[in-house]
């Protein structure tokens, strides 16, 4: 593996990326918009005085922060309770880069003169992996952080510090990459036997969302948030997962198939 | 110096090229001439390392193919069949990026960048974004991206095809200096008119090649050329037909369209002989020409008519 040809094709990558407006607004919206749900509705508590009586199912979960008044411990759950779409953002988007990335070479029948190269195959898978994935970690500590402060600042700073907690910053820092790049190595596997960037997507999504919605559901079941060893268990799942992918982008990026199957 | 050895590529049931055999001596322009879906590109492809053949091998340089992929990609070159640029990226990315890929750094590759954005005359645009290039710019850059790196081995597939007359003809002239250098280079093309000017052998081949030879022998290929002697004067030709039957090495002789037309085997040592002849017969020579076959009636000989070619493409699928 030689790190030059990695570079390479990371720079390229990046490139392409950046002249792609559209491509990039999709990496940063959605987090966005994920993120803007749940700081809306701690907002409105704030705004508003909370009737115990109205807090149904959620009141279940409230004895978790028992150094909390109700309200702010509401808060505190709602915010912690829709980090796991932090999870979910890395799942999609950069699959969706990837897809593009792939099937957009196919078109431009950009991949010939590559495979010509020097260039072994799984360098340029890895390059374009981590190409894909980058925007979306990115995009999503952009967001993580961008989240802790706001809602600090919109109801009370003992939100900041629940979102920073330990578990999410070792999650952060270690699950989303790994869900990034997995979602990216899915993403080549899928376009490397399609031609089509949306079929690509819909067959990668599928693969995608059940696995990553079984994870979030198992860790989110009556409770607010993971724990440690739950992030942990999380990594190495995942890791072993992308040791597969690879596995499957070695065997799917066939250079002769994609070849002969452009014409 | 490229050397195929019996290649054969099939596609589940539909054999792409069988038996290919030629070799490329160094500085040597080898042209593969042939209809589409001949197997042109299929053997470009097989002799750069991109597709395994299913039989037989080549040498490259020495390097065996299969074994020695990686050395094969460093020292060849390939135009593909279509450009396949990155859209995004101006000219000179694109062909930083490659130079990368080839192994080349720093000053040496910026350096090579602005030669080649030269000699393809894109130095003036090598900035801008090549999705914004017409076909012909595309294909420079293409041809620049192929050369960037020096390569002994040079593979190109239509290499002037989307091309100005001008800048095929700058394109023909860099090949020919590629020649002059020693590197061994096949160019695919079905364009007859390129293949004769631009390649010292031509291989014609449909799924394995039908003759091989330079384009001077391959349009004698039927072992005679027709040389045609204009006269004025009173005598008329007809009268010199029987003394021209007599000469050993004219094969036939007959008049057409008031000019005399005569069939020899080798025009260069034989037409000093036969312009004498006729001169001390009292022949008024005002003009002598060969009346070449032309590579095209070769090759259409030889793959046959489009309507031919189709009928046979389909019983042999049948």
């Amino acid at each position: 593996m030689r790190p030059a040809f990695i570079w390479a094709v990371i720079t390229k990558e990046a490139r392409d990326l950046l002249a792609n407006r559209l491509l990039l607004g999709a990496v940063v919206l959605p987090a966005l918009i994920f993120a803007s749900i749940p700081t809306g509705i701690v907002a409105f508590l704030e705004a508003n005085e909370l009737d115990p009586e109205q807090l149904g199912q959620i009141g279940q979960y409230i004895d978790q922060f028992p150094d909390l008044d109700p309200k702010l411990a509401a808060q505190g759950f709602i915010v912690l309770n829709f980090m796991a779409y932090f999870l979910l953002i890395p799942a999609m988007v950069p699959m969706a880069i990837a897809t593009q990335s792939v099937i957009g070479e196919k078109t431009a029948r950009s991949l010939e003169p590559q495979l010509a190269t020097p260039m072994e195959v799984s360098e340029l898978l890895i390059g374009k992996a981590i190409a894909s994935a980058t925007p979306a970690v990115l995009a999503t500590w952009g967001v993580f952080v961008l989240y802790g402060l706001v809602n600090g600042a919109v109801a009370d700073p003992v939100l900041t510090r629940l979102i920073f907690n330990d578990v999410w910053r070792v999650a952060m820092l270690t699950l989303v990459p790994l869900i990034c790049l997995l979602s990216v190595m899915l993403g080549i596997v899928v376009s490397s036997r399609v031609n089509d960037a949306r079929t690509a997507q819909q067959i990668g999504g599928f693969i995608v969302i059940p696995v990553i919605a079984v994870a979030v559901a198992g860790f989110f079941s009556g409770q607010a948030s993971f724990t440690m060893e739950q992030v942990l268990i999380a990594d190495l799942a995942v890791a072993a997962l992308i040791g597969l992918a690879l596995a499957a982008g070695n065997w799917a990026f066939d250079r002769e198939a994609i070849l002969t199957r452009l014409g | 110096m490229i050397e195929a050895i019996g290649l054969r590529k099939a596609f589940k049931s539909l054999i792409a090229v069988h038996d290919l055999s030629f070799t490329v001596s160094d500085g040597e322009i080898f042209g593969l001439l042939g209809p589409n879906g001949a197997g042109k590109t299929t053997s470009v492809r097989m002799l750069a390392g991109l597709i395994g053949p299913t039989e037989g091998t080549a040498r490259i340089n020495g390097l065996q193919l299969g074994h020695d992929s990686q050395r094969i990609f460093s020292i060849a070159g390939v135009l593909t069949e279509t450009p396949g640029l990155h859209e995004k990226l101006t000219a000179r990315q694109n062909l930083g990026y490659y130079g990368r890929l080839y192994g080349m750094r720093g000053a040496g590759l910026r350096r090579a960048v602005d030669r080649y954005l030269g000699v393809v005359g894109l130095a003036d645009v090598g900035d801008r974004r090549v999705g914004g290039f017409s076909k012909g710019m595309r294909q420079k850059v293409a041809i620049a991206r192929a050369l960037l790196h020096e390569p002994e081995i040079v593979y190109l597939d239509e290499p002037t095809s989307a091309l100005d007359p001008s800048a095929a003809k700058t394109v023909r002239d860099f090949v020919a200096t590629l020649r002059d250098a020693g590197r061994s280079i096949v160019v695919c093309t079905h364009n007859l008119d390129e293949a004769e000017r631009l390649c010292d052998r031509i291989g014609i081949m449909r799924a394995t090649l039908l003759e091989v030879d330079t384009p001077a022998r391959l349009r004698r290929r039927n072992g005679s050329a027709s040389v045609r002697v204009e006269l004025v004067g009173a005598r008329r030709p007809e009268s010199f037909l029987d003394l021209l039957s007599d000469l050993p090495f004219v094969e036939a002789a007959r008049v057409d369209d008031g000019t005399l037309l005569v069939e020899v085997s080798d025009p260069r040592g034989d037409n000093p002989e036969l312009v004498r002849t006729l001169v001390e017969a009292g022949a008024r020579i005002v003009g002598v020409r060969e009346d070449a076959v032309t590579l095209e009636q070769v090759y259409l000989d030889l793959v046959g008519e489009p309507g031919q070619r189709d009928a046979r493409t389909i019983g042999e699928v049948a």
